[in-house]
């Protein structure tokens, strides 16, 4: 019977704790496909590449069209197309008040990386293009805003991923490397390429009351309509967040995964749990290549 | 075409949303499915019940041990005996996200348009399996399996046929 063929078992090497022999658990996984760890790997995917590859000048014609707008991957969002002044700009202000509060000693730009650590912000560009990545001190691979929450609490400043604060300071962070590709290596053998293979798988598996994976539609389903919801390719995306959201408020990319999750009716983790994690490498991968681009907003 | 045997959904309808424990990565508070707020200028989330119970569903935590549930073929015992005007309701709450309706200003494409249905002339018990688990005619659709998943009961079905059949 055809159904056997999708019967895959929920392989165990995900979880932490290797047990022997674990029961048969049946799930299901959308159709897989190729990605490329590399934003133009779209053009096999969608395709839509071509028309928001160049955030400096993308098609006016394009961007007024309600019907072809999608094709632009939502990019006129951005800036420089979007000159609005927004609610992420005020969250940049806020970041920068923090990180000021937070750094007056360089301890907190040591944590999160910055060689030499230090108070001068000089040194702040690139930070964002390279997460997430392997810590040493947290044995594990994390997102920036995950180390945002670590570092801060090492000062005994509470500073929950997700959270208004902390999206600030990461959009500040992130503002210091505006125009820089987004870099991950998750060619090379390691916990970084472990992560994006997890993450790859994850965003197949079915879930929910409406057995949706993210694929179901951001895969098979880009260009379609969900009734006024146009889905777009999820090259790229991880390139602008945190984002505000017009309706919604400031949204780390984790926040994204549970509003997605709950619009599908699937019970939603927290932000910085590991499948989270494992996707958010998997989606950064995804917009290698592609410039970090903050303060940006969304509508929906 | 011939179908199987008829399975109740009962179970599944008064299964308690966690019927283990959650994972302890999910947004899960006292049981209840929990969605985060926002607050300006703070630097913790604040969580709120969400509109929904969604405990009963696989997650996509590592440590959910869950099965999907299997498809399941459903035999529609004759007639029909569906109230056309209810299902039309249920479709416009359901099914109008993917599939264009008559009437609707916002077409969805990702299903099927249902501009004309009754044209196709497909029998009723086809419909009614297709709604109540279209995993069985494509492994790998993405339309939700509305009987499987104890979303929809059999009366919902059969009204929902019923209109389905009556687009002309
Ligand atoms: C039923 C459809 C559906 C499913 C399933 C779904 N999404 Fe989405 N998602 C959307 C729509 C519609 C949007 C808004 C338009 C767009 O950018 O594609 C969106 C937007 C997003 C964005 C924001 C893109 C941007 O430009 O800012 C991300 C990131 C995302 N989804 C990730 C996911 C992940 C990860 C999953 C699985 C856990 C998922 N989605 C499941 C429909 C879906
Ligand atoms: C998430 C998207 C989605 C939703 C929601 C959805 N469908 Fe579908 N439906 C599809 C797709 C895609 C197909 C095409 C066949 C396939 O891929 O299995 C389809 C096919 C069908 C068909 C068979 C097509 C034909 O021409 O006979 C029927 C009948 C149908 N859907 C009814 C419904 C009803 C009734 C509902 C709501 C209770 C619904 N659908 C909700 C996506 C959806």
């Amino acid at each position: 019977m055809t159904i056997s063929r999708i019967a895959l078992i929920f392989l165990l090497s995900f979880s932490t704790v290797a047990v022997a022999a674990q029961p048969f658990v049946y799930r299901e996984f959308d159709l897989f496909e190729q990605y490329e760890p590399y934003v133009s790997g779209d053009l096999k995917l969608s395709g839509s590449y071509e028309y928001w590859k160049d955030p400096a000048n993308l098609d006016y014609r394009i961007a007024g069209n309600p019907d072809e707008n999608w094709k632009l991957n939502w990019k006129f969002m951005d800036p420089p197309f979007n000159q609005a002044v927004h609610g992420g700009h005020f969250a940049l202000d806020r970041g920068e008040d923090l990180f000021g509060q937070l750094n007056i000693k360089g301890r907190f730009a040591t944590c999160l990386g910055v060689k030499g650590g230090g108070k001068s912000t000089s040194k702040l560009a690139g930070l964002r293009a390279g997460y997430p990545r392997w810590r040493d001190d947290l044995k594990r691979v994390a997102g920036l805003e995950e180390v945002i929450e670590h570092c801060a609490n090492k000062q005994g400043r509470v500073l929950q991923s997700g959270s208004y604060d902390n999206s600030a300071v990461s959009i500040y962070l992130a503002s210091f490397s505006n125009g820089m590709p987004i870099a991950i290596d998750v060619a090379r053998a390691g916990p970084m390429k472990e992560s994006f293979e997890r993450g790859r798988k994850l965003f197949h598996l079915k879930a929910g009351a409406f057995n949706f994976a993210c694929s179901s539609c951001h895969s098979h389903n880009i260009g379609r309509r969900l009734r006024g919801n146009i889905i777009t390719t999820p090259y790229g995306d991880a390139a602008h967040y945190p984002v505000y959201k017009t309706q919604y408020m400031l949204q780390s990319l984790h926040l994204r995964f549970v509003e997605c999750n709950l619009d599908t009716r699937t019970q939603s983790l927290l932000p910085g749990s590991r499948p989270y994690t494992d996707l958010e490498v998997f989606m950064t991968a995804l917009s290698n290549g592609y410039p970090v681009t903050v303060p940006a907003e969304r509508d929906w | 075409m011939r179908l199987g045997s008829f399975f109740i959904l009962s179970i599944f309808l008064a299964a308690p949303a966690w019927s283990v424990d959650p994972p302890s990565d999910a947004s899960v508070r006292g049981g209840k499915t929990m969605e985060p707020k926002i607050i300006v200028n703070s630097g913790r989330l604040e969580w709120v019940p969400h509109k929904r119970e969604l405990g009963a569903w696989p997650t996509l935590s590592y440590q959910d041990r869950r099965a999907t549930p299997e498809p399941q073929r459903a035999a529609m015992t004759a007639p029909t005996n569906g109230d056309a005007a209810r299902g039309k309701s249920l479709a416009w709450t359901w099914c109008i996200a993917c599939h264009t309706l008559p009437g609707d200003e916002w077409p969805g494409t990702v299903g099927s348009p249902m501009w004309h249905y009754k044209q196709y002339n497909h029998a009723d018990a086809l419909v009614y399996q297709q709604i109540f688990d279209p995993r069985v005619f494509n492994p790998h659709t993405v339309m939700p399996a509305y009987g499987t998943f104890g979303l929809l009961a059999d009366q919902d079905i059969r009204d929902l046929v019923a209109y389905l059949q009556s687009i002309e």
